[in-house]
């Protein structure tokens, strides 16, 4: 024991310690400052990408494979279910296709170049995820090379699932909803209520105990309902309007009485991601 | 020797498979692993590692295990983390502790298993302890021991379990001195 507390390595340890917090102190700064990170970071976060891409191809495939019985298992129940769908859908999509003519034509008539609901998206797979119980992050095939920038909002087929937190050159890490670190989930979003009435706000935390997305501080007094729905609200630039969040659960009050809590079912199972698309406003 | 074993290339290889392993089965499962309140992480690395290190004791030092360790940490650091300066210090260390701790146990079954646990959980705290300072794991320590550790202990020694004879037997058979 004494040897242990010798003088020599009881430096070594304390600058050893001294230099873990502040490299973790000086990333987690530079993360929040920079949109890149170092460039012998980038370097090797794209070998590895690269690398990784190799390894999990089988293991989702194997997956696939899996998913593919399973489904064929309950393919009949649903299939019925979806005829229903479909017949509506149809209508839905014309009627879409020729209201989305004439807002470009009444645009044009406007001379509006660029509105908050014109945006492009770019295709990734989900080539890995964060062994971590801290951090709830992905991995996607695309980097810079492809247009992904930091901060650009990530859907999944069925809705907003997290934003971009760092750009390789070929690779970049998505930080989900479900992330409970503190400078994430800063999303703008606004309810729509049955009334008519807009309701804006940000998402402000994530329940893990019911997975629900919770906006916070929401001093309106409109009538907010269950199942009205919530979306991007384009506020703030980087994100374009109209991107599905989930549909209002329960409207309760904040700690002290004043605010309504809006806890909010996400459109999107966060934990079943294969393939996502980040938005990038034209 | 180690410059003429076969080891030199199978430990690498192995341990960059395993590094993507990790990711791989986190991002695949992660409806079942990180489904809630449990959260289990899969350490591979640290079992291919750990278990080498435990073996070399009947060899020779033949692999550089704490330099590897190093560099899979920084590893795990830039590419899942994105936070540098944490694995990159806690891998080495987990190379060190079981050193000390094999030294004074025969590589055994139960005393390999025995190492592991205190490995893993000496890992898992570390990192909570070090993730809570700089304000990304917001857990209270009770939460994080019943819902972090516990089951990601529980994942690992069933790796271990399943692991243990076929890592061991390529221990065996490569890192050998050659005469």
């Amino acid at each position: 024991m004494q040897k242990f507390f010798s003088n020599r390595r009881l430096v070594v340890i304390f600058v050893l310690l001294i230099l873990c917090f502040g490299l973790m102190a000086g990333s987690v700064a530079l993360r929040n400052k920079k949109s890149t990170p170092t460039l012998i970071q980038q370097f090797g976060n794209d070998i590895v990408g690269f690398t990784n891409n190799v390894v999990s191809y089988p293991i989702s495939g194997v997956k696939s494979g899996l998913n593919s019985v399973s489904e064929l298992m309950n393919s009949y129940s649903e299939n019925k279910t979806l005829k229903k769908q479909v017949s509506e859908l149809a209508q839905v999509k014309v009627r879409d296709q020729t209201l989305a003519d004439e807002n470009s034509q009444l645009k044009k008539e406007l001379k509006l170049q660029k509105s908050l609901t014109d945006y492009s998206t770019v295709t990734a797979a989900v080539i890995s995820r964060t062994p971590s119980s801290w951090q709830s992050q992905i991995v996607i095939s695309k980097g810079q090379t492809d247009g992904i920038r930091k901060n650009m909002p990530v859907l999944s087929q069925s809705g907003l699932i997290g934003r971009v937190s760092e750009v390789n050159k070929t690779n970049s890490k998505v930080e989900l909803l479900s992330d409970s670190n503190e400078s994430s989930n800063r999303f703008a979003i606004q309810i729509k209520t049955s009334t008519g009435d807009v309701v804006n706000g940000i998402i402000t935390g994530y329940k893990k105990s019911t997975g629900q997305l919770i906006m916070g501080q929401v001093t309106s007094d409109a009538d907010i309902k269950k199942n009205d729905k919530i979306t991007t609200s384009g506020m703030g630039g980087v994100t374009p309007k109209g991107l599905y969040v989930g549909k209002v659960a329960k409207v309760g009050k904040d700690d002290y009485g004043l605010a309504k809590k809006i806890y909010i079912t996400p459109a999107t199972d966060y934990n079943d991601l294969s393939v996502v698309s980040v938005a990038e406003i034209d | 020797m180690y410059r003429l074993s076969r080891m030199r290339f199978i430990f690498p290889i192995v341990l960059l498979l395993a590094f993507f392993l990790d990711g791989s089965l986190s991002s695949v499962f992660s409806s079942f692993l990180f489904s809630y309140p449990y959260s289990m992480v899969s350490h591979l690395v640290i079992l291919w590692i750990v278990l080498g290190v435990i073996q070399e004791g009947r060899n020779t030092r033949v692999i550089p295990f704490t330099f590897f360790a190093a560099v899979i940490g920084f590893l795990f650091d830039t590419y899942y983390a994105g936070i540098l300066g944490l694995f990159v210090f806690l891998f080495p260390l987990i190379v060190w502790v079981t050193r000390m701790l094999s030294k004074n146990f025969s590589p055994t079954f139960f005393n390999s298993i025995m190492i592991f646990f205190i490995d893993i959980a000496l890992l898992e705290l570390l990192n909570y302890i070090a993730y809570s300072i700089i304000g990304i794991a917001s857990a209270s320590f009770a939460d994080f021991v019943l819902y972090t550790l516990a089951p990601t202990l529980a994942l690992n020694l069933i790796y271990f379990v399943v692991f243990y004879v076929p890592i061991s037997a390529v221990y065996e058979k490569y890192a050998r001195l050659r005469s």
